[in-house]
């Protein structure tokens, strides 16, 4: 896929988080990063029609949980979503993820990110 | 996102970064107001304090439990009944406040012994109730009062008491906010982990950051239970104390006011490895998607989706009759905390409104990031305002109402706006499908208010006309609504109970949940008592 088509692709799935998602705000960068990776990794793997369950811990469940969510919303709000192929799914959902720790973190203005203790 | 500049804070340059207007195509990287400083010398802040943020707030909800203030009358008297966070059980945490009335004398030569005095004596008169939590407050804080101490004494002679030392005085950060962080560590720290619960059911949540605002916590409780799920405790609405003792022991905890709670449910997935899932109680799409998430959770999403078939099918009508009336209403969301980013995409979608403002009193960065993330490009989003600055905002945004607490709703209401008080509430509980459809109503009802369309006149100047005769709200609302929606037979509005909540306390005394049990999984019903007061053994 295209780079530009892409990240408009990846723009209408930031936007979705953007207005429904919780799960990227927590209050520390370490925190927003793990949420990241562990939610989005999932989101795409569901995506995919791949395994999105790493083991059987409650912690594992929760991030599968936020992603099986998070996929039947990006199906039921995209509907191109689900006609995507799985190379494409791929390609958007790492450019979200990038730009999710882009806005979220890196370059957040939110100045207790920082902030050692909870 | 450019700050936004208000004239009447020019004097004072520092409020400069504590405002923003929302740009189309811009982030939150362009700009961010800055949050939870302290309030800049010759600004009138709104905020309350950091005693006021532990007590009011988190702490009083309890409801099996004395709140005694440890320092002047005024700090409990101050903050007693302005929050309608009310309980299944009598309402004793609203009926009481109690102060041990420190005065001067005390100051000069201490408060402890009579501290201890006041402690024994409202144990005494009130030997029903086996728990207590004391708040530090800024004179017995200065003075140096040693309440930890005093509390295990009293402990020692009344071995079945358990006293919460909060030390939480107001001055312990810049806002309520601080004070919302130091109860959680505290109670965490002295009290978590002391209880062995009784499990029921293989699903098991804490249901954090609720606080039971005119019943809200009832609301939420039903669709939990309706899914079999057991709510271990409840921080703090309408929660035990020694249910709070028990929270280590959950699955899952389920996030609702992630302002004045994240802290504990931090601290517990790191201490407990217990998972923290952010919620979204308000709005029917979004109380849907947590439902459905909890649902995944635990397996049980066909549970989920089947309460969600049935409250829309309830609630969805009387919505939509609403939001048909809704449509283009300007809106100042101006809330404490959470409800500016709870709210304000819901209002837009599910009703129509505009949200032209955000703010918040004591809220961080984090939730200006999402409350200006959900709101609409053109909305001015500002942190702690003083008064000035919100009366220039409604002079120039010309809101049909403010949806805020008492302090700021007053003056709001003298400059002609009408508010809704969306802290204690107007007619909640605001939460849930049916709590939705109930904020709705209250909205319409304010803003199509056909009593207060007559303070726009004034009767010194203006003319009043003489020819107009009787008005409804629904002949002021519908003038340009379509013959189509005005004459649908499916819209309607609110059909359901002046309250709520005893409705729902009847179905909890008619017992008809059912859970599945934690080691067959067989689903079945659980008695009343296990429910409502199960059994805690202390544990060392």
């Amino acid at each position: 896929m295209e780079n530009k088509i892409a990240q408009e692709k990846m723009a209408q799935l930031e936007w979705y988080i953007s207005k429904h998602c919780l799960w990227q705000y927590n209050s520390r960068g370490w925190d927003r990063l793990i949420q990241n990776e562990r939610i989005l990794t999932k989101t795409k793997q569901l995506l995919r029609g791949e395994n999105a369950k790493d083991d059987d811990t409650i912690a594992d469940r929760y991030y599968w949980s936020e992603a099986m969510s998070l996929q039947g919303a990006f199906k039921r709000y995209f509907p191109w979503v689900a006609e995507t192929s799985k190379e494409d799914i791929a390609q958007i959902l790492d450019l979200l993820k990038e730009r999710m720790d882009h806005t979220m973190v890196h370059a957040s203005l939110n100045q207790e990110l920082v902030k050692e203790k909870y | 996102m450019p700050y936004h500049q208000f004239k009447v804070s020019e004097c004072i340059p520092e409020r400069l970064h504590h405002a923003v207007d929302k740009g189309a195509d811009e982030d939150l990287t362009d700009a961010l107001p800055l949050g939870y400083l302290n309030t800049i010398p010759g600004t009138i802040s709104e905020r309350g304090c950091a005693y006021c943020g532990a007590k009011h707030v988190i702490g009083t909800p309890m409801k099996d439990v004395i709140h005694l203030s440890h320092g002047p009358v005024g700090c409990t008297y101050d903050t007693w009944q302005t929050k309608r966070y009310i309980s299944d059980d009598g309402n004793f945490q609203l009926k009481y406040t109690f102060a041990s009335d420190v005065k001067e004398s005390n100051v000069v030569f201490g408060a402890e012994k009579m501290l201890k005095k006041n402690i024994i004596e409202a144990f005494k008169a009130f030997p029903q109730i086996h728990n207590m939590n004391i708040y530090s407050t800024c004179a017995t804080a200065l003075i140096g009062d040693d309440i930890n101490a005093v509390a295990e004494d009293v402990m020692a002679e009344m071995p079945d008491k358990k006293i919460f030392v909060c030390n939480s005085p107001g001055f312990a950060g810049p806002s309520q906010s601080g004070g919302h962080h130091k109860i959680n560590l505290q109670f965490l720290n002295q009290w978590v982990g002391t209880g062995e619960p009784e499990i029921y059911s293989k699903h098991v949540i804490n249901y954090i950051g609720e606080y039971n605002i005119q019943g809200d916590q009832e609301i939420m409780r039903d669709y939990f239970l309706r899914m079999g799920i057991q709510i271990l405790a409840t921080f703090t609405g309408n929660g035990r104390f020694d249910d709070l003792r028990c929270i280590h022991k959950a699955q899952l905890n389920v996030l609702e006011c992630a302002r004045s709670a994240e802290y504990i449910c931090d601290e517990l997935r790191v201490r407990y490895g217990i998972p923290r899932m952010d919620i979204d109680g308000f709005g029917f799409e979004a109380t849907a998607d947590s439902l459905r998430k909890i649902g995944y959770f635990f397996g049980i999403e066909d549970k989920a989706e089947q309460i969600i078939a049935e409250e829309y099918a309830r609630w969805k009508p009387e919505l939509d009759w609403y939001a048909a009336r809704l449509q283009g209403v300007k809106m100042c969301l101006w809330p404490g905390g959470s409800k500016l980013w709870h709210w304000s995409h819901m209002l837009k979608t599910e009703m129509g409104i505009n949200v032209v403002s955000v703010y918040t009193k004591f809220g961080h960065q984090g939730d200006m990031e999402k409350g200006v993330s959900r709101c609409e490009p053109g909305t001015l989003a500002i942190d702690d305002p003083n008064e000035l600055e919100s009366v220039e905002a409604m002079y120039e945004l010309k809101p049909d109402l403010i949806m805020t607490g008492k302090r700021p709703g007053e003056v709001a209401k003298k400059i002609r706006i009408p508010y809704l008080n969306v802290h204690g509430y107007h007619n909640g509980p605001y939460k849930g499908f049916e709590g939705w459809v109930r904020l709705a109503r209250d909205i319409y009802n304010c803003v199509y208010s056909p009593a207060h369309s007559l303070v726009h006149l004034d009767i010194s100047k203006d003319e009043i006309p003489t020819d107009k005769g009787f008005a409804t709200r629904e002949s002021l609302s519908d003038v340009n609504l379509s013959d189509e929606i005005k004459n649908s037979t499916e819209l309607r509005e609110y059909t359901g109970d002046y309250d709520p909540i005893p409705r729902l306390r009847k179905k909890m005394e008619e017992n008809q949940y059912t859970f599945p049990d934690p080691v067959t999984g067989e689903w079945r019903q659980v008695p009343l008592d296990t429910i409502l007061k199960g059994k805690i053994v202390d544990v060392e």
